[in-house]
């Protein structure tokens, strides 16, 4: 029983803080807080003070490091409030009013605090601005000058309080559009504004100041900001936070998509809005899509139907060859003994090192000497579609050997011995018992081979010049060469008709696809 | 029953390594002689088209009748005033799309989709594969409309919108684009291997760390974390290598420009000085030069992956043996 | 048929698998391999099969030399642990598979199929997939496999290891049974004794590469050649004990500090040759707890076997399994006296480990 007693002690197996109280939890959540804000500060420093200029020492001109550090510097704030409200969200359930209290005393604090920073900083809200230097305000007349900051833009030029601002130049202008004009402006930029001095019409040439100004009532819409977000934020269930997370990344693309499928269905769009020929909403119509069944698009005639049969069949042919011939090489790679092995699975590994793309010149010379061969020349050459496809297997090898490899090295050893006992040929053994148990295997790189086929340009269109063996990318980009102007909705529309049948056929092969890893990447771990 | 072969048994036992061996080599065979043909030769052939002036102008497939010029066309790329740009450009664009997108927002989106409704990780992740089926033609016009300027680009527009000033984006932000437009094709494939990763670790063990009383979070980085480690190496390593040969989406989107060679990357210009008729005349001598330090930077990177990662340790000896 | 093992080394690398194997097994025997894991047993078994190749020495089936023949040609049916069926064909086509690859007729594939599936008792379930049945099941399937084209010799690698400890004990009984009845030379790969020591006509046991004693299991068991083979065979195992022997007065007596107990005459001669310390051995049922004993210990726990109890006796730091009767009950931290049956002790040379009793 003493055992027990040395084994087992209850009281040494309680975490460290056990009730806190207010104070510790709220100093808990300003100190992880604080430290969010220090990493954000960290990497924003780290992008503009180092790697930005290390790149331009190489004289690479990006804003990509610019744009990350002021990614980082706008997502302090917020990441510093969730890193603060997460300590709050403890009691969110079991006590809603401590949990608000808390969120919301830490996030005024770190807004303070982050504010305090912008302030002597200048940044943010506190940045330096084009101004002219007074305060307007919108009335039925105009805009209405309430204040002028002595010896500023404003009061140089001249103007008055009580003035009614109705024009810039000759343009009529309310505050928004005032404030938009001034903010486009530069530093000393004169502004001719026409306004209304008691019922005497009057112009002042006003030049734009980039200045401060400081104003501590500009934190209010900021601090509004702020403290919804923490509510929000404490009261957010978990479990949707994975989803806000992956539709915030997946904006960008579905905002693209929706314009693209918006402009297969009209005359021509600004920006996500269809337009008809009177530049008025509206505009809808089918004709991009009727077009390509009725094989006519700005007079280059076609049928749409071979064209997609020769995508299918390069997709198909393409997908078998990849994997018989992976699956093989594979085979003898993970199951056979014989000189060079070690050689050939490193140089499969070095294989992908082979920028295969750059290698076009070489191959075309390559295939236009096969083509010089007797008998077979006439199938495998330059400008046949033999040649084509084993250019197109041959990029595909380098990831398919591997894959198959791995997906063989995972099949029991006695499935093989048993196989070998029973009679069986090492050909009848790849055949009939092993590749049937790789079939996860042989899915996942189908479905890749399957993409990579039907979505085949550089090869197909480098390699069979004047064969008129097209297939939709092909095609795709004939319309472009070969219609002037190109209509640009016109292509979409043919994007997306290449595009739905892979899609779908994803949607079904996922699954599959998933079990990629059961072979391939795995490691010795 | 046959009579004992006592006498001939090491002939026999030759003769059937021999056997066994060509069986082998016939396994090795269509895909050793692909690859002989189209990545061993035409490496070869670059090489010797890179000592060469070969241009549009004195083309030839005859590789006798090309003109030597020695090392001429490395010294020009060494001496050209753009190349060393155009280096750091490449590794800029690598590094950046990447650690950003490839490998890290690859591995944000596997872990997410894995975590929601098992249905709703499938929709998220078709979503994400979007870019990589699409044809790049298309896909590059989205994004060209999406930073065209007022009043076709959507950007501009939510920025009319907004009330804020319009850019134009492609001058301003070009290797923004161009990091994202790539990053998010590459995505894909990251996140199809982490996911397949993730979803091979026993469920026992995942269940084990929750009963050990760890948090999601916490399992993610004590437990799943750990188990992806192959993966995660594997796809930073397969995905350098794709990156460095990419250039279809660069030259669709800015041909590498605005201006001189502001998005230019080692593999486009290979392209560009070798097929496209950038100064009237396709240089294919110097493109290959071009091209082979690509294959020399390409190899030399797989060999030092392999060595760092230890990737060879999957050679493991076949365990059926020949007599 | 005769399978003849001479000089067998088996080497990875520089790894051995077997070194120097010699054995002699004769036609229609059923001989069990047995060894902890890692021991060379399956290397053997796969070496024999045609799976690897001898790096030295000769297998000879009958008076064939094997050593160079393919395992397609050597007409052997062999069964796996994890049973090897092929998961994508159906039971029938599993069964049928070497017939099908000796090109033996359709009819005659039926026929012969569904003899042995009868046989095995899996007639109806000829048209499942092996994933559908359970683990009896596949054992028969993979059995029958084994069986259809009639071998010559059948390997068997630890079969029954995968099946439940109820399952296990049918199943043993049914595979000795049936390869009796057919007389194919057998040899059958184990870790655990008891199948070994039931199923057996003679045992190998091999540790480390090397054969330890090729006998009868009760020649093993009561006259163990080695400390290993001692050890190893016997389910509790041995108990072992360093003892000093010495002769005293015409009599032997063993000892160490705690222990002094009296040898009889032809078991303790041999030992008390011997300078200095020596193993002796001495089985669970051997020992009895009695008050006329007398050797004092304290029983550390109790292990009920429903028969029997296993009881664990602590001696200083000697710890003694033996086997009590149930009828009475003891308890852990009781005081017990040990009485030893001395006439069935062995002895053991602590250096090269072999018995000073029974000399090869």
């Amino acid at each position: 029983m003493t055992l027990r007693g040395a084994l087992f002690d209850r009281a040494k197996i309680k975490p460290d803080e056990v009730s806190a109280s207010v104070q510790q939890d709220l100093i808990e959540a300003l100190r992880l807080g604080l430290i969010s804000i220090l990493i954000l500060l960290l990497a924003a420093f780290l992008f503009s003070g180092v790697i930005g200029p290390l790149f331009a020492l190489g004289s690479v001109e990006e804003t990509v490091t610019d744009v990350l550090t002021r990614l980082a510097l706008l997502a302090l704030p917020f990441v510093a409030y969730i890193a603060a409200a997460s300590v709050a969200r403890r009691y969110t359930w079991s006590d809603t009013s401590k949990a608000l209290g808390l969120a919301l005393t830490s996030t005024i604090v770190l807004f303070l605090l982050i504010s305090v920073g912008a302030y002597a900083f200048d940044y943010g809200v506190f940045a330096p601005r084009p101004s002219l230097q007074m305060t307007l305000s919108q009335t039925e007349a105009g805009i209405r000058v309430e204040a002028i900051v002595p010896g500023g833009a404003a009061e140089t030029a001249e103007m008055q309080v009580g003035d009614v601002i109705t024009a810039i130049r000759r343009d009529a202008v309310d505050l928004a559009a005032f404030n938009l004009r001034l903010s486009q402006s530069e530093e000393d930029a004169p502004l001719r504004l026409r306004f209304l001095r008691g019922d005497e019409e009057m112009q002042e040439t006003v030049r734009v100041a980039i200045v401060s100004d400081k104003q501590i009532r500009a934190l209010l819409p900021g601090l509004v900001i702020a403290l919804v977000f923490t509510v929000v934020i404490v009261f957010l269930p978990g479990q949707w936070a994975p989803y806000i997370a992956l539709i915030g990344l997946l904006t960008p693309l579905l905002i693209g998509y929706f314009w693209v499928i918006i402009a297969t269905f009209s005359y021509r769009t600004e920006g996500l809005v269809p337009l008809d020929s009177k530049d008025n909403f509206g505009g809808f119509t089918l004709e991009n899509w009727e077009s390509i069944f009725v094989g006519n698009i700005a007079g280059l005639e076609f049928n749409i139907w071979p064209i997609l049969m020769t995508s299918l069949s390069i997709a198909v042919i393409m997908t078998f060859a990849v994997l018989l011939v992976s699956s093989m090489a594979g085979y003898a790679l993970s199951r056979m003994n014989f000189p060079g092995r070690r050689f050939f699975l490193s140089f499969t590994l070095i294989l992908h090192g082979f920028p295969a793309i750059t290698l076009l010149i070489p191959i075309f010379i390559v295939l236009l000497r096969l083509r010089g061969i007797p008998l077979i020349g006439q199938h495998i050459g330059f400008n046949t579609a033999g040649g084509i496809a084993m250019v197109m297997v041959a990029f595909q090898l380098p990831l398919g050997v591997w894959l198959m490899k791995g997906f063989f090295d995972n099949i029991p050893w006695d499935m093989e011995r048993s196989a070998l006992i029973d009679g069986a040929s090492r050909w009848r053994t790849y055949w009939e018992i092993l590749l049937p148990q790789i079939r996860p295997g042989l899915l996942a790189l189908g479905i890749f081979a399957f993409i990579g086929g039907w979505n085949a340009y550089i090869i197909p269109a480098t390699y069979s010049i004047g064969t008129g063996l097209s297939n939709l990318p092909v095609f795709l980009n004939e319309l472009i060469d070969e219609t002037a102007p190109v209509d640009w909705n016109q292509v979409a529309a043919v994007g997306l008709f290449q595009l739905i049948p892979i899609f779908i056929f994803f949607i079904f092969a996922q699954e599959y696809l998933l079990n990629i890893y059961a072979g391939g990447t795995k490691g010795s771990s | 029953m046959a009579q004992p072969t006592v006498g001939s048994s090491a002939q026999t036992s030759s003769r059937n390594a021999l056997k066994s061996y060509l069986g082998a080599y016939g396994f090795m065979a269509p895909a050793g002689i692909l690859v002989i043909i189209f990545f061993l030769i035409p490496v070869a052939i670059v090489l010797y088209l890179s000592v060469t002036n070969l241009a549009s102008s004195n083309f030839t497939s005859n590789l006798a009748a090309m003109e030597f010029i020695g090392l001429k066309n490395y010294e020009t790329l060494l001496n050209d005033q753009f190349a060393r740009k155009i280096f750091f450009n490449t590794i800029f664009y690598v590094l950046f799309t990447l650690s950003i997108f490839n490998v890290s927002l690859a591995l944000i989106v596997s872990l997410l989709t894995t975590h929601i409704d098992r249905g709703a990780g499938f929709v998220f992740r078709a979503l994400w594969i979007l870019p990589r089926i699409t044809s790049p033609v298309v896909y590059i016009l989205i994004w060209k409309r999406m930073m065209a300027e007022a009043p076709f680009g959507i950007l501009n527009q939510f920025n009319d919108w907004m009330g804020m000033p319009t850019y134009n984006y492609i001058s301003t932000n070009p290797w923004v684009f161009v990091v994202i437009v790539n990053g998010f094709i590459g995505l894909s494939f990251g996140m199809i291997i982490f996911t397949s990763a993730i979803e091979s670790i026993p469920k026992d063990l995942l269940n084990a760390s929750l009963v050990d009383g760890s948090s999601k979070l916490q399992r993610i980085r004590y437990v799943i974390l750990p188990l992806i480690r192959w993966p995660l190496l594997f796809v930073f390593t397969y995905q350098t290598l794709s990156l460095l040969t990419s250039f279809v989406e660069i030259q669709l989107l800015t041909d590498g420009g605005p201006g001189l060679y502001r998005t230019e990357v080692w593999s486009l210009t290979a392209y560009h000085r070798a097929l496209s008729n950038y100064f009237g005349n396709a240089q294919w001598g110097y493109g290959s030069a071009f091209a082979v330090l690509l294959v020399l930077i390409g190899v030399v990177l797989a060999v030092i992956y392999m060595r760092v990662f230890r990737f060879d340790e999957l050679i493991a000896e076949p365990r059926v043996e020949t007599l | 048929m005769k399978v003849t093992i001479d000089n067998l080394t088996k080497k990875f690398g520089d790894v051995v698998g077997v070194e120097d194997l010699t054995l002699h097994i004769d036609d229609g025997e059923f001989v069990a391999f047995l060894g902890p894991s890692g021991c060379g047993k399956t290397t053997t078994l796969l070496t024999l099969a045609g799976i690897y190749k001898p790096t030295e020495g000769q297998i000879r089936f009958g008076e064939r030399v094997v050593n160079q023949v393919q395992p397609k040609d050597r007409n052997i049916g062999m069964v796996f642990q994890s049973y090897a069926l092929y998961p994508h064909m159906t039971v029938f086509q599993n069964i049928a598979y070497p017939l099908k690859l000796k090109k033996v007729a359709k009819n005659i594939q039926h026929e012969r199929v569904e003899q042995v599936a009868n046989v095995m008792g899996i007639g109806n379930l000829l048209d499942r997939r092996p994933g559908q049945l359970s683990g009896g099941q596949q054992q028969r399937v993979a059995l029958g496999r084994a069986l259809v084209k009639e071998p010559d010799v059948l390997l068997f690698d630890e079969p029954l290891s995968n099946l439940d400890a109820r399952l296990r004990l049918t199943m043993r009984g049914e595979i000795k049974h049936l390869q009796k009845d057919l007389g194919i030379t057998s040899i059958y790969v184990t870790h655990d004794q008891v199948e070994a020591m039931t199923m057996a006509d003679r045992i190998a046991v091999m540790n480390g590469g090397h054969l330890q004693a090729f006998d009868a299991p009760d020649e093993l068991y009561s006259r163990p050649k080695t400390q290993f083979v001692a050890g190893f065979v016997g389910n509790p195992p041995m108990n072992f004990v360093s003892v000093e022997v010495s002769r005293s007065n015409g009599r032997f007596v063993a000892e160490t500090d705690l222990l002094r107990l009296e040898v009889g005459g032809d078991r303790g001669e041999g030992a008390a040759g011997y300078n200095g310390a020596v193993v002796m051995g001495i089985r669970p049922e051997d020992i009895q707890i009695s008050g006329a004993g007398d050797i004092a210990g304290e029983i550390f726990i109790v292990e009920p076997l429903g028969r029997e109890d296993l009881i664990d006796v602590r001696v200083g730091p000697h710890s003694f399994l033996l086997l009590a009767s149930t009828e009475t009950q003891y308890q852990a931290g009781e005081g017990v006296k040990l009485k030893f049956d001395m006439e069935k002790v062995q002895f053991f040379d602590p250096q090269t480990e072999k018995s000073i009793l029974w000399q090869q």
